[in-house]
């Protein structure tokens, strides 16, 4: 480690103060540098490296070959189910962003500018607690109330709208969806809600005046100003629900079946890492040019406020 | 009946608060400029709001001709504001910023988009600013910033025009440019105007009338001129170029003159009577209307004092007197420099300089 003891910075002789200066910066830097490059390098780095180290090999029943071979990122290309999948995947994800963000943004948007000081901090505690329980008893809770003898079946034959239990309401992609959007919404909701909080109230104040209507303060300054938070939150609800393999197996069915699932598969049962690393390498490279995108437009969309 | 009449306006921004107006009743002439003037709190800002329908009034009435607008929505109203800090909304340019109120339902239909776009031109040229049409709020100064936001206000021809201390972000060489700069939009436009600021000076350079504001209530409305020269309180006097106000106690008053006894024992005569001899008054002398004397001058006060301190303001010297006890300080304009410091000076003034204002 670095030595930041007191006589680091007595100046050495014939040396100048703008040198000694420079020579103290430099040893902060390494200081603060340190630690996260060595993160950086042990759980990023490397990992990668490994993942596309087998990505190139292959396997021969549990053995693994090493090898250069570009064959396992064209079966993922050319060989059903895999692509497949991945569009179902990134279909399902993209719900879950859209829904997620109209689900998201009136509470936010009552946060942000409706609700008092106290209602506002109760809501937003509301908003956190249910990630105190485990994803699992969430995903767990919405089997129960969609199943054939739950609660919503109940409810509909105590109505007497229906005679006997529906299936339609689980094991498809709309239970799928459902689960991710109740699961994952919060995201949209807090983050619509940190860049609604941004706008000035005077820039609402400044349309009123101008003659808007409440419609047209909204959909002239607010919506507009939002979009930022509203891309930023759906960066994050569509990673988390297209990555997703909680839900497709507890509540989805064959026609649901998600890209983690088959890369699970592949690990655990198959054994064919190669080929999971391959479909990781892929994902990972479409989340990355998907998250550049949304990037670029947040900045477009991003003013000084 | 004036154009704008308000009643015993009283607002509060929660319970157990001191209300921020506390019952206001103001006049308005059509054309007319008038400031609201007064230090930050004194509910200056508050009652422009009220007027604007931006904030709701506890009670109180806000006639406009006659027709009682004073919970009618802002967007109702025809009057535009200029916020202190410019509200130019960052996602449009320039000149989509000053067309927002031209495109809103409410004036839909009243103009061609040729008509817009023409008016977008002759508005932007009004403020100097038809070289930045296609700019974002951000990428202009300070001063441009505003007079987009003027550009904004005035483009749908409102009857009535609000500032909200339009001025107080910028620097103060700008801020004299844009003074002139709204002066004359007012002269060429006849509308209107009803600005906010607590820069005395700004408030009598450019208002026909100015209301002085303090915790809620109106002091004084008068033109400048007679705010500056005939002060209802002490606290205008104070606050109107920090106007001399020493204490003293009214000794005699005979044949139109009242004399007063200052704190250190010093007699003040002033015109003017009224006030029973034996009272607390408070006397009050503008710092121009009081010279440094060499020795008695005939029908003049004279003034004994010791010369504490002497800034330098380039057309004038300003001197802080003391006087003995604790009478109190007097602030002198003075073209020429008298002799050094802690000296005692002779100061002449004449009685019809004093005015006597209530404790």
């Amino acid at each position: 480690m670095t030595d930041l003891t007191a006589d680091t910075y007595l100046p050495s002789e014939g040396e100048s103060g703008l040198k000694r200066a420079k020579r103290i910066d430099r040893r902060r830097m390494l200081f603060w540098v340190l630690p996260p490059t060595l993160w950086f390098f042990v759980f990023m780095i490397i990992p990668y490296g490994m993942l596309f180290y087998y990505s190139l090999g292959s396997v021969d029943y549990v053995t693994f070959t090493p090898g250069l071979s570009p064959a396992n990122f064209i079966k993922v290309f050319t060989t059903e189910p895999y692509l497949g999948v991945m569009l179902l995947s990134a279909k399902l994800g993209l719900f879950t962003a859209i829904f997620s963000a109209i689900i998201g943004y009136p509470l936010a948007f009552y946060l942000a500018f409706h609700a008092p000081e106290t209602v506002k901090r109760f809501v937003y505690l509301l908003v956190i607690v249910p990630w105190w329980a485990s994803y699992l008893v969430k995903a767990y809770a919405w089997k129960t109330i969609l199943g054939t003898g739950g609660i919503l079946n109940t409810m509909l034959i105590g109505a007497g709208i229906i005679d006997e239990p529906l299936t339609i309401f689980l094991y498809n992609q709309f239970s799928v969806t459902l689960t991710l959007v109740y699961i994952f919404t919060p995201f949209a909701v807090l983050s619509i809600y940190a860049q609604l909080e941004r706008i000035p109230t005077s820039l609402i104040d400044a349309a009123l005046n101008a003659g808007a209507t409440r419609w047209e303060v909204f959909r002239k300054v607010v919506f507009p100003l939002s979009i930022p938070g509203i891309l930023a939150g759906a960066v994050i609800t569509f990673s988390l629900g297209f990555g997703d393999f909680v839900a497709p197996v507890l509540v989805g069915g064959p026609s649901s079946l998600m890209i983690s699932n088959i890369v699970i598969n592949l690990l655990g049962v198959a054994f064919d890492w190669p080929m999971a690393a391959a479909i990781g390498l892929v994902v990972i490279t479409l989340g990355l040019a998907l998250i550049s995108v949304a990037h670029y437009l947040e900045h477009r969309f991003q003013h000084r406020l | 009946m004036s154009y704008i009449d308000i009643r015993k306006l009283r607002k509060s921004y929660g319970a157990g608060l001191k209300p921020a107006v506390d019952g206001i009743d103001l006049s308005i002439d059509r054309g007319e400029f008038v400031t609201l003037l007064g230090s930050s709190g004194c509910g200056k800002t508050t009652t422009l709001r009220c007027i604007a329908g931006l904030e709701r009034p506890d009670s109180g009435e806000i006639l406009l001709d006659g027709k009682d607008i004073t919970y009618d929505q802002p967007s109702e109203r025809d009057m535009r504001m200029v916020f202190q800090d410019y509200a130019l909304f960052p996602n449009l340019t320039i000149a989509d910023n000053v067309a927002f109120g031209l495109r809103l339902k409410r004036y839909r239909g009243r103009y061609t988009p040729e008509q817009v776009k023409r008016r977008i031109g002759e508005y932007l040229d009004l403020v100097h600013l038809a070289d930045h049409g296609g700019k974002k709020p951000h990428q202009l100064s300070g001063g441009q910033k505003q007079r987009a936001a003027l550009a904004r206000a005035l483009i749908t021809e409102p009857d009535i025009v609000l500032f909200d201390e339009p001025l107080g972000s910028l620097d103060a060489n700008l801020r004299k440019a844009m003074q002139i700069e709204i002066k004359r939009i007012h002269r060429q436009l006849g509308k209107t105007f009803i600005y906010v600021t607590h820069d005395q000076e700004e408030a009598m350079a450019m208002s026909d009338r100015i209301v002085v504001m303090n915790g809620g209530r109106i002091l004084q409305v008068a033109s400048p001129e007679e705010i500056y020269a005939a002060p209802n309180c002490q606290f205008v006097a104070r606050f109107i170029d920090r106007a001399n106000v020493l204490s003293g106690i009214v000794v005699s008053t005979e044949g139109g003159q009242t004399q007063v006894r200052l704190g250190d024992g010093q007699i003040l005569r002033c015109e003017g009577n009224g006030v029973a001899a034996g009272s607390t008054v408070g006397v009050m002398m503008r710092a121009d209307r009081i010279n440094i004397a060499g020795g008695p001058v005939d029908g003049m006060n004279m003034l004994k004092g010791m010369l504490a301190e002497r800034l330098f303001l380039g057309a004038k010297h300003e001197f802080v007197v003391d006087l003995a006890g604790e009478a109190g300080q007097l602030n002198v304009f003075e073209q020429e420099m008298p002799d050094g410091l802690g000296g005692e000076v002779m100061l002449s003034v004449s009685p019809q300089d004093v005015r006597l204002l209530a404790e």
